[in-house]
């Protein structure tokens, strides 16, 4: 309160000061970033480094962490579902931001309108809407079973089907936006020069337009994938004992448990994992986009 | 930069004061465990921590306001009453909850974490506790209302009374064909009991758990569970969609959702009674006005009063006096379905283990583990 009262009275001098050091500003900002999330980490680290019961720095809860399986295959489990949810919105989202990018205005509008208007509806809300939908009872299945496709209802959910078919749909946005951006803007002349030049319409998509837009792909599969990594709501709602996620178990150890210095260590454990993910998904993008300027 | 003269209008407002003020302000909101002080009038003021939602209404009615009219303290209601925010309050010792109303594995978390205030039982009235049974009586929790988990049923898939009404029904695949669920998460313990129950074990025989016993059994209710749900609301979600016929989740809840129409029954037979608790929060300011309080609510006709508005279970038996046949026949603590189930062994639950944790602890780190592995 004392530096505002102090400040309340700008002098011009003061006020030349700031504008000759706009790196003043600059460390402000910088402040608020290291308070609002570097100290929150410190003490994470803080914690996970501590021994059980808060007693002084140990290795007690990683060597907790090495030794007690569970956890593993909790982050197995997670990192599979984000592997396999960002390879279907790969699948699914490359042909529709291709269309997308290529259409004539009113689809495109379209195509934009039908990725964009469930993105603004809450993510607990379609994961419910989705247990309506693939449930016993469901729609899904009714028509399935009603058409006679089917003797029995399938089971579309508390399985890796569920979990699947709701977190591609959660994710899909963050696929296609950013793909869509650099095929958007990728100048129609190119693909068109190679096929004047005698190459066929798949050999031109391969050779040219699917090299220049992989910064892209890359964009989209880290975003999705960091995502998929800390999906909670949607596994413990669509999925079944097979689709136990670290998550899940982080808030079993933190607010159940309040085993606070090993709830630290698992999350630190996910940060660094996912960090590794990204910084070899980063060195994978940057080695597509030299290759693709390579090929320019 | 370019001097922007429009910026502000106030003379004496630099744009490094109202930067530094929101830093302020951005701090504040930062940080989700900073409660703001309740301001605390003459006659002083509690705080209670509760559920939140009709459970809260009804309270108020019943037990908040007459209170306050009778003694001049005013209650105020807050919550969710988690044992991590609590945590959070203490450690910080900014502690703005007097009273928590909340269950017995969060206290024995909380108690662990040393959290809690034990209870005083010579401020409270002996007429109105000896009317409490016993069992409820924990140093550090007096149970008030009572919830139970049950075998919740689809009326559908069993009219007529032909549900399943014992756990080795409901460990019965081929008897009873239908989908089960049950609780897993959001802090529930395993059901071992049942396990136990279902695999023979006489009910009055429960405690001491035979752990490994129950998990055997455990092993074989795994197959025949179509959901393993992580909240309550979910189950009766569940329930009365159809997607599952038959479920083992609160009681209480299930007779709720029956009142407001769904195809919805329960089965109160073999069912688990557990106490929802007054606790002292550690650091309590006012210690007075909270045992006030607590003699208040532990009053058998306030209680029944409320159990007409919630169906949960009054713990004082005086609230059966209150309360019609009818009324009562849908309580689980009325004698006749009191008669019929058992009560969660507290002391148990709360033992601690060759590890230093608790069974409670530890019976839900093997249920992930359990969860986990077998799949």
């Amino acid at each position: 309160m004392t530096l505002v009262a102090a400040s309340a009275v700008p002098s011009a001098k003061a006020t030349r000061a700031w504008r000759a050091r706009p790196g003043l500003m600059i460390a402000g900002a910088l402040a608020f970033c290291a308070i609002v999330y570097l100290l929150p980490m410190l003490s994470l680290f803080g914690w996970a480094f501590q021994g059980p019961a808060g007693t002084g720095a140990s290795l007690a809860q990683l060597s907790r962490l090495i030794g007690d399986d569970t956890y593993h295959y909790a982050f197995f489990t997670t990192f599979k579902i984000a592997a396999i949810t960002t390879l279907i919105c790969a699948l699914i989202g490359y042909p529709y931001a291709y269309l997308m990018a290529t259409t004539g205005p009113r689809l495109a509008m379209l195509l934009t309108a039908a990725v964009m208007i469930p993105f603004w509806t809450s993510v607990l809300a379609r994961s419910l809407a989705w247990m309506i939908l693939l449930g016993r009872k469901g729609i899904v299945n009714e028509w399935l079973t009603g058409w006679g496709l089917l003797e029995r209802p399938a089971a579309l959910l508390f399985n890796s089907i569920g979990v699947q078919i709701g977190m591609v749909h959660v994710l899909l946005p963050f696929m296609v936006l950013p793909i869509w951006s650099i095929l958007s803007r990728l100048d129609p002349g190119l693909p068109r020069a190679a096929r004047s030049l005698g190459a066929s319409p798949a050999a031109a998509f391969i050779h040219v337009t699917l090299p220049l837009s992989l910064p892209g792909l890359a964009a989209g599969a880290t975003l999705v994938f960091m995502f998929a990594i800390g999906f909670y709501i949607t596994p413990a709602l669509l999925g079944g004992p097979n689709d136990l996620t670290i998550a899940s178990l982080i808030e079993m150890v933190v607010r159940d448990l309040l085993d606070w210095p090993f709830g630290a260590m698992l999350s630190l454990a996910l940060l660094g994992l996912v960090a590794l993910v990204f910084a070899c998904g980063a060195a994978f993008a940057g080695a597509g986009r030299i290759a693709g300027m390579e090929g320019r | 930069m370019t001097d922007r003269p429009g910026l502000s209008r106030h003379p004496g407002l630099s744009r490094r004061s109202v930067l530094l003020g929101g830093a302020g302000a951005s701090l504040t909101i930062a940080s989700p465990f900073v409660h703001v002080t309740p301001a605390r009038a003459d006659k002083g003021e509690i705080v209670v921590a509760g559920w939140g939602g009709s459970r809260t209404t009804a309270m108020r009615e019943v037990m908040f306001t007459p209170f306050e009219k009778a003694t001049g303290i005013r209650v105020r209601d807050d919550g969710p009453p988690e044992a991590a925010k609590v945590k959070a309050m203490v450690d910080s010792g900014n502690v703005t909850w007097d009273i928590l109303d909340t269950d017995i594995p969060a206290i024995l978390a909380m108690v662990n974490a040393k959290l809690l205030e034990p209870i005083d039982y010579s401020k409270l009235d002996k007429a109105r506790l000896g009317k409490i049974p016993p069992v409820l009586h924990h140093p550090y929790g007096l149970g008030h209302l009572i919830y139970s988990f049950n075998i919740v049923y689809n009326t559908k898939a069993y009219p007529n009374g032909t549900q399943p009404k014992t756990w080795a029904d409901v460990w019965d695949g081929v008897k009873f064909k239908g989908a089960r669920s049950f609780p897993f998460r959001g802090g529930l313990s395993p059901q071992l009991e049942f396990a136990a129950i279902a695999d023979g074990v006489p009910a009055d025989k429960v405690y001491p758990l035979d752990i490994e016993r129950a998990w055997a059994s455990h092993d074989k209710l795994r197959p025949l569970v179509t959901k393993w749900y992580a909240n309550h609301a979910e189950a009766i979600q569940l329930l009365s969609s159809g997607e599952i016929d038959i479920c083992c989740t609160i009681g209480p809840r299930g007779l709720v959702a029956k009142k407001d129409g769904a195809p919805i029954d329960v089965e109160f037979a073999g069912g688990k009674l557990a106490p929802d608790n007054w606790a002292i929060v550690k650091g309590a300011r006012n210690a007075e006005a909270v045992y006030q309080f607590l003699n208040f609510v532990i009053d058998g006709k306030v209680q029944a009063e409320l159990a007409k508005r919630i169906p949960y279970g009054p713990s004082s038996q005086d609230a059966f006096a209150h309360l019609s046949e009818a009324e009562a026949k849908q309580l689980n603590t009325s004698p006749d379905n009191l008669a019929k189930q058992f009560w969660t062994d507290i002391d148990w639950w709360g033992k601690t283990a060759e590890n230093g944790k608790t069974n409670n602890e530890n019976q839900i780190e093997r249920y992930a583990r359990w969860m986990v592995k077998r799949g």
